[in-house]
């Protein structure tokens, strides 16, 4: 017999295989198939995945705002209503004023300046103040907030007349433009009315973050935070929703 | 197929049922012994069914099948490389001067002298005359060099014909049973 070429020993070993098999002894199927299983229930932990971020999230909130909250001791209540009272009229005192300085312009054109830089300042800093502020100063106390809030409702009735009133006596209007709070109402309209307001506590800091991921109408996780004390108003996880957003 | 695609359980099964046996084979040419076989038998399927959605139709479905085996089997040998550390005896080994007789070797004893192999020169054997890898293919995969697998491979094939040799030697026809 001749020495063999590594060419034919290959080949022999590639016939041999080619259609080799080899019968599973063990009952392999079964331990495949509880492996393959798992694989489809591990998507409903996401569910609990979520649930547990919300939690987690809650928690540091808590946590924080029981830090900052002993540390602030309410002081600054008073400009924080303010503020609020202020952007909750934001929108329509800025238009009413805008229609008002046009049918005023022709009538005062000598005013018109004047007139139209407090528009662009939301005159209604100087709606809101004469009534309101004295109000706030003396009754600091949260439980009056909802009293104020009530009375921001009020005025945008007849805001009009306010214009009017607060354009008839311009020598109010110009102190009050020149004083420093003027330039804090500058800030630009959001729409999401959270921030607007500032960062006041956790809550915002919370929503803030919900709003910059979630662009849902109902979020993920949304505290109200009207008052100074941050509660969670709602909370939306796919097919979970609690609490809606308490629009005006 | 489509059922294994969409996850059908039952259709998993007969996939399973129908090819097995030659993917086992497959398994048992890398491996040392018909355990360590199964167990890569095992893990190339649950790769299969994970997979099975990137197979587009691009030759024989059976051919990608044995690719995903293979390339398991090389895996697990390339993870117990690590674990083991298996020193490798670099002997000489010398061109049997006699020949044999071919037609009375089985797949099964040819099956014996590949696992009787060290784990390195199974590989190679394995990858180079059997799944049509080149030494180039090889070196990458094992991360050894061309030259090595070259060397390899000869050294497998001697070893190989003299266990041929030896089998028939003491007795072939115990061996068949």
């Amino acid at each position: 017999m001749q020495p063999i070429r590594d060419k034919d020993f290959d080949q022999l070993f590639k016939d041999a295989f080619a259609e080799a098999e080899v019968t599973p002894s063990r009952d392999l199927w079964s331990s495949i198939e509880s492996e393959i299983i798992p694989k489809k229930k591990r998507i409903i932990p996401i569910y609990w995945l979520s649930a547990a971020a919300v939690l987690l999230i809650a928690t540091i909130g808590i946590l924080l705002y029981q830090q900052q909250n002993t540390t602030d001791e309410h002081k600054q209540l008073a400009s924080n209503i303010i503020e609020k009272t202020k952007s909750e009229v934001h929108e329509p005192v800025a238009k009413d004023t805008a229609k008002v300085v046009e049918n005023v312009v022709p009538v005062l054109p000598v005013r018109s300046k004047a007139v139209s830089a407090i528009a662009k300042t939301k005159v209604k800093q100087d709606v809101k103040p004469a009534l309101e502020q004295q109000q706030i100063i003396t009754a600091p106390e949260m439980q009056k907030q909802e009293t104020t809030v009530a009375k921001v409702e009020e005025p945008k009735k007849d805001i009009k007349t306010k214009i009017e009133e607060a354009i008839l006596q311009p020598k109010e209007e110009t102190v009050i433009v020149a004083s420093p709070t003027a330039a804090k109402t500058d800030e630009p309209i959001n729409d999401n009315e959270q921030s607007n307001k500032g960062i006041r506590n956790v809550g915002d800091v919370v929503n803030l973050i919900v709003n910059k991921m979630d662009k849902r109408k109902d979020k993920l996780i949304q505290f109200r935070t009207d008052d100074d004390d941050s509660s969670l108003s709602s909370i939306n996880i796919g097919p979970f929703k609690i609490g809606k957003r308490n629009k005006k | 197929m489509e059922g294994c695609k969409a996850g059908d359980r039952k259709m998993q099964e007969l996939l399973y049922k129908q090819t097995a046996a030659k993917m086992l084979a497959v398994c048992m040419r890398y491996a040392r012994d018909r355990m360590e076989a199964e167990d890569v038998l095992q893990m190339g399927y649950i790769k299969i069914f994970q997979k099975i959605k990137e197979y587009r139709g691009d030759g024989s479905f059976e051919g990608w099948i044995r690719r995903v085996m293979v390339n398991t089997a090389i895996e697990s040998y390339r993870k117990n490389l690590r674990s083991l550390n298996v020193v490798e005896i670099d002997e000489a080994y010398e061109q049997p001067s006699t020949g044999f007789d071919f037609g009375t070797l089985g797949m099964q004893d040819l099956m014996k002298v590949i696992q009787k192999l060290a784990d390195g020169y199974r590989m190679v054997f394995n990858m180079y005359v059997i799944e049509g890898y080149s030494h180039k293919e090889i070196g990458e995969t094992l991360g050894i060099s061309e030259g090595a697998s070259k060397s390899q491979l000869s050294r497998a094939r001697a070893i190989l014909k003299e266990e041929i040799i030896k089998m028939e030697g003491f007795g072939y026809a115990t061996y068949t049973g």
